[in-house]
């Protein structure tokens, strides 16, 4: 049942995975910027980067999505499904990324600041050489829970027509109309690469936390 | 001459459907109906009163004065209620119910009573209503409860494009175009099998699959004839193109076992299909927002359970 349309599925896993890395990567990159700003002492980046959390955070992204697709090309800007998908994932991960990095950065303790300040050091060379690196390093597993919460959130992309593993899952169960195995064992494939992303996030932060 | 008549009608109706007439009307087809159908309902076929021997439900209608249809108040183009004057029904569902009025009483007086797809049956088997126009689509297993007579119409997936758009002229053209659907339904099955090389794209939701095509996410949208026509009425920027390519057979629901009930009815189809008033009514209702000339009715005990 599942054989006979194997080779769709597979496709349709192939976008669900490109679809999590990109947005894996985006998010994080864009997340550490956003901390940076919220941390930073300059007061209309300060008040820049808190907006930009909470409009993200207090929007439901199903809502983000349905305005991406259907909103933006009103406004003249059409972007190809997938792509809007992305771009949408990207900013909306990104406000829990930057709120995991934060407790990050509070966990840095303000005398090393002092100190690096003391040595002569930039602002920038005290986020890139001080802050960041320390931040990150402490928050190796909340980032692994938020792309945990990426992978199950890719599904909603479904809903816009983005022919992804719960799109296809549910085209096959639509002829089959054997609901249970079918997205039984699609849980089974989400399951599996939440827990590939759980174990790596574990192995990662063996190796870089820093022991207070 | 049946074919004469579906050959010469949509000329006329070409000339009339593009100019304000359809277009201006906040209720879809009404002011042509209004205007249109009443010629109609003037000329419509009425039962001899040999055809109502006493006793029968067709007398029951008759002394009671008044047609006791199931019908829905908010399908565009099929059974609408004009919210500005609730007297005023619409739609090819409902203009049927009243020619069938028409040919036990002498005049379209009929009560509407709206079901729920789950109560159709029991409207019927507990006597309160007469009939049920409801695209209601024939299946054995509902026949075995109720009774239908017909077929009347054949529905089905339907493809619209968008209204400036002349390179689709059917289900044939959509061989490797971007077809939008409607997430869980037939379309998403059917597509395929018709159209191997076209690619799906399916959003979860009528409204949301719409703005798609309109905004240009795909070449064309596959649903079903019926909810497209609603949809190509409230929305001149789509078209539907060609008749529906799958088959959906909508029936007139009737109590189970009243075979001279069942008989009565299959003759006042008959008779409106032979004098032309079906296509009329379809002209003047899902005609509107259609490009193609009106279709043959299906051929009345065609389709298992009716």
């Amino acid at each position: 049942m599942l054989l006979d349309n194997l080779d769709p599925l597979l496709r349709a896993l192939g976008t669900t995975l490109v679809v999590l890395l990109v947005s894996a990567a985006g998010s994080l990159l864009l997340g550490i910027l956003v901390t940076v700003a919220r941390v930073s002492p300059v007061p209309v980046l300060r008040a820049a980067a808190f907006g930009y959390v909470q409009l993200f955070v207090n929007v439901p992204l199903l809502a983000l999505l349905l305005l991406a697709v259907f909103a933006l090309p009103d406004a003249g800007l059409v972007m190809p499904l997938t792509t809007t998908v992305i771009v949408v994932l990207v900013v909306y991960e990104a406000a829990y990324v930057a709120e995991a990095v934060r407790s990050g950065v509070n966990s840095v303790p303000p005398g090393q600041v002092e100190a690096a300040r003391a040595l002569g050091f930039t602002l920038t060379q005290v986020l890139r050489l001080v802050i960041v690196p320390q931040a990150l390093r402490t928050v190796v597993q909340p980032l692994g829970n938020v792309m945990i919460a990426l992978l199950m959130n890719t599904a909603l992309a479904a809903t816009v027509g983005v022919v992804e593993l719960t799109s296809a899952v549910n085209k096959v169960n639509l002829v089959e109309a054997q609901p249970i195995p079918i997205f039984a064992a699609a849980g089974l494939v989400y399951m599996a690469i939440a827990l590939a992303i759980g174990l790596a996030a574990g192995r990662i932060e063996k190796k870089v936390a820093i022991s207070r | 001459m049946l074919l004469a008549l579906a050959a010469g009608v949509p000329l006329t109706a070409a000339g009339c459907g593009s100019d304000s007439d359809s277009g201006t009307s906040a209720v879809p087809g009404a002011t042509s109906s209004d205007s249109g159908l009443q010629a109609v309902y003037d000329a419509a076929p009425r039962a001899e009163d040999s055809a109502m021997p006493a006793g029968s439900t067709m007398a029951a209608i008759k002394d009671r004065g008044k047609l006791r249809v199931a019908a829905a108040l908010d399908a565009p183009l099929l059974s609408q209620q004009d919210p500005t004057n609730p007297d005023n029904i619409e739609g090819f569902d409902i203009d049927l119910a009243k020619l069938l009025a028409i040919y036990i009483l002498g005049k379209p007086e009929i009560e509407v009573i709206p079901p729920a797809s789950e109560t159709r049956e029991a409207l019927l088997a507990n006597g309160t209503v007469d009939v049920v126009f409801n695209t209601y689509t024939i299946t054995e297993e509902r026949a075995q409860q109720i009774s239908f007579a017909g077929p009347y119409f054949t529905s089905g997936l339907a493809v619209a494009v968008e209204a400036d758009n002349t390179d689709i002229k059917s289900v044939e053209d959509l061989a490797g175009k971007t077809v939008i659907v409607g997430a869980n339904t037939p379309a998403v099955t059917a597509v395929p099998e018709r159209q191997p090389t076209a690619e799906v794209v399916s959003f979860a939701t009528d409204p949301q699959a719409v703005q798609a095509l309109t905004q240009g996410r795909g070449d064309a949208y596959v649903q079903d004839y019926t909810l497209l026509a609603a949809d190509a009425a409230s929305n001149r920027d789509i078209k539907i193109v060609g008749q529906p390519f799958t088959e959906e057979p909508y029936g007139i629901g009737l109590k189970h076992d009243d075979a001279d009930f069942k008989q009565f009815v299959n003759t006042w189809l008959k008779a409106i299909e032979d004098d032309g008033s079906w296509t009329q009514v379809w002209e003047a209702t899902l005609g509107t927002v259609s490009d193609s000339a009106a279709p043959t009715p299906p051929a009345i005990g065609s389709v298992p359970g009716s």
